[in-house]
């Protein structure tokens, strides 16, 4: 009896797959990314993970970004033929598309659970919680933008740096003349960044009727006279992208500029200690309103190795891995651990990127968000600009937009 | 024998129609289906039937038309001065000078170069603060101050219309050129006997002998002009506000950017539907010179 009672426990696990180490197969996870540096490759990270996970291979793909139209038209399509990425790098402008689409997997289970947890600050996971309520996106990066100041012109003037909307028109109006120009402003695609500092920092709110409250009317009134009657801004500003509101600054064209961290090195390699950073300045109600610029990670539902995803995602949001990985992005770490020992870009960025912490917002994650930031922002604000239109008319085309 | 015989010529060209079917036919016919959908990208499950409500909608979308009026002044302009850079770059290298050769292969650089990689370089050339020809136009005071090319509703669609132009004339250089070498030389001769001038010669002679090759090359380049959105997106993304908007870029800001597919798709269509009519004398054309 006893003899028996063994030999079918020696088949039973002899049938299991513990008795077996080398049946399961290595899973192979697809994560899709993105970083400004086209150059940067995170195959040093991948490498060290693989090492840590034997069982898992991470096939990286850089998906180009195209001012973010392109990668996330890339994501969506994917999603809809099934060949999703197991895992991508994803902002909060395509959460409520992706949320509709059901094409993400909630990662509240895993996040409560992960050791790595309370190394990211309550302020940002606060930030990652999506309308419903769950957590989708796992932050890896983020960025805050302040204002970019040419100091030595500043000093030569006697100017301080501006904390409000007075100082900088001063600043700007000071500064301007000759082949010089105040404030380096992006007229085009990715300017709204600009525009939210001066005119939600000015009264304006992303709410029904928000847009079109006098206050909101008045700042936006303000911020696009500064072009058209009071000439601050490069004649070129409504068409300006990145390349030109940075290659404007470097070149000594332009006083100021709105950015963030992830120029920092490349302005000072051009400009050195001329150039410094300073929180954007204030409305006058004292309110004021800085882009916060995220980057997470999120796991796709339609994959079936989420287990493995997870392992990824969240080794790429850990201590030193996350320190080396935005070393390629350009970008902050997310972890507490890691920015004590953060040495990528002079501190005084570092500073004004801390400093403008407490006025970051994101604009409302709606699926007209991201329309407005790509098109609807950029066509309209240009027309104004122009004086095709007015700037009430503009903001009551946002007012349509966001709320019919 | 002859049940083969007909069949032999459907059998060698089968490849050539099931490619055309798979890659060209099918994705016209999804587009025309989705034209009559209310299809948002981010929406898959929910895709309903509007019939022609998308194609309504772009009658009373100013948008539309001052796309299809951009559209207009862009193809008329840009094909008709790459047709005259051409025709006179053909002719000078039509006759016998050193390095004609040379000159020969470097006309076509431009053409040989991406759009992409034109469109950034002409942005950098315009640009306002740091471009070439706002430097070179101030220092020969050709310029009083440097001009934002791009940026100025007046004169941005000129801009991405020089740059075109410049990309597009070696097509019409190459082929007029072709055309050129293909008259014979006796007509000259005999114009020259009756009399004619180096003015009579090009019109009796050179015009008429070069029609044909003209025809087509225009048609086919104003085909590939109206569809083309690259460069204009490269240099200027449709702006300043929408100045530089064409309907084959609006299409793309709707459906790509927009993740409208069914209202993009519309736009796609109408925009076909128009060039159809030149493709439809091109083929015309083609059949006429193939049975002549």
């Amino acid at each position: 009896m006893k003899r028996r009672t063994l030999l079918a426990g020696a088949t039973v696990l002899a049938a299991t797959p513990l008795a077996r180490p080398h049946a399961q197969k290595p899973v192979t996870i697809r994560w899709w990314y993105h970083f400004d540096d086209p150059k940067m490759s995170p195959a040093g990270l991948v490498e060290q993970f693989e090492k840590q996970n034997p069982g898992i291979k991470v096939q990286a793909e850089n998906i180009p970004w195209g001012g973010g139209a392109d990668y996330d038209t890339r994501l969506y399509t994917s999603i809809i033929a099934g060949i999703a990425p197991d895992a991508a790098m994803v902002k909060f402008n395509n959460l409520p598309r992706l949320m509709e689409m059901d094409a993400l997997a909630p990662l509240d289970k895993q996040i409560d659970a992960w050791p790595g947890r309370s190394d990211i600050s309550e302020d940002l996971w606060k930030l990652h919680r999506a309308p419903d309520g769950k957590r989708y996106y796992l932050p890896v990066q983020f960025v805050v933008l302040y204002l970019y100041a040419r100091q030595d012109w500043f000093a030569q003037k006697n100017l301080k740096l501006p904390a409000t909307f007075a100082d900088f028109e001063g600043a700007a109006q000071a500064l301007t003349g000759g082949e010089r120009w105040g404030f380096g402003l992006r007229g085009g695609a990715g300017g709204h960044d600009h525009w939210c500092s001066f005119v939600l920092g000015g009264g304006a709110r992303l709410e029904k009727g928000g847009l079109v409250s006098p206050e909101a009317l008045a700042a936006n009134r303000w911020f696009i006279g500064l072009y058209t009657q009071k000439h601050l801004f490069p004649p070129s500003a409504p068409n300006d992208g990145f390349q030109q509101v940075i290659g404007n600054m470097k070149a000594g064209r332009t006083a100021m500029t709105i950015h963030h961290i992830g120029s920092a090195n490349e302005m000072t390699a051009a400009l050195g200690d001329a150039i410094t950073a300073v929180p954007v300045p204030r409305g006058p109600q004292g309110r004021g309103w800085t882009t916060f610029g995220d980057g997470s990670n999120a796991i796709l539902a339609q994959g079936s190795n989420q287990e493995a995803a997870w392992k990824w995602i969240s080794f790429l949001s850990t201590g030193e891995a996350n320190v080396a990985f935005n070393k390629l992005s350009g970008q902050v770490t997310v972890t507490t651990s890691g920015a004590q020992h953060w040495a990528f870009q002079p501190q005084r960025f570092m500073d004004a990127t801390t400093a403008s912490l407490p006025i970051a917002a994101t604009l409302p994650p709606t699926p007209q968000t991201a329309d407005f930031t790509r098109t609807v922002w950029p066509q309209t604000t240009q027309k104004a600009l122009l004086g095709q239109i007015t700037p009430d008319d503009m903001m009551r085309v946002f007012e349509k937009h966001f709320f019919g | 024998m002859k049940v083969e015989g007909r069949a032999l010529p459907w059998l060698l060209l089968a490849p050539a129609l099931a490619a055309t079917v798979l890659l060209v036919l099918a994705p016209v016919m999804e587009t025309l289906w989705l034209s009559l959908h209310d299809v948002i990208l981010y929406r898959p499950r929910s895709r309903p039937f509007v019939g022609l409500a998308n194609y309504l909608a772009l009658l009373d979308d100013p948008a539309f038309w001052e796309s299809l009026g951009n559209s207009v002044i862009w193809v008329i302009a840009a094909v008709s001065l790459q047709f005259l850079l051409g025709l006179g770059a053909a002719l000078l290298l039509n006759r016998q000078f050193a390095w004609r050769g040379i000159a020969r292969a470097l006309v076509i650089v431009p053409w040989a170069l991406p759009s992409v990689i034109i469109g950034l370089v002409w942005t950098w050339m315009l640009d306002f603060n740091l471009g070439i020809l706002n430097q070179v136009g101030v220092r020969l005071g050709l310029l009083d101050a440097p001009v934002a090319w791009l940026a100025r509703p007046d004169t941005a669609m000129a801009a991405v219309i020089l740059a075109v132009v410049w990309q597009g004339f070696p097509f019409f250089t190459v082929t007029l050129l072709a055309g050129l070498q293909g008259i014979p030389r006796e007509h000259y001769e005999a114009a020259a006997i009756d009399g004619a001038g180096r003015f009579a010669s090009f019109r009796h002679v050179t015009l008429p002998g070069l029609a044909p090759v003209i025809a087509t090359a225009l048609l086919l380049r104003m085909i590939w002009v109206a569809n083309s959105l690259d460069l204009i997106l490269v240099m200027t993304g449709g702006g300043p506000g929408t100045a530089t908007q064409t309907l084959p870029l609006y299409a793309f800001l709707r459906a790509w950017s927009g993740a409208n597919y069914g209202y993009g798709s519309a736009l796609a269509v109408v925009l076909t539907l128009m060039l159809l009519s030149v493709v439809v004398t091109y083929a015309v054309r083609s059949a006429r010179e193939r049975s002549a």
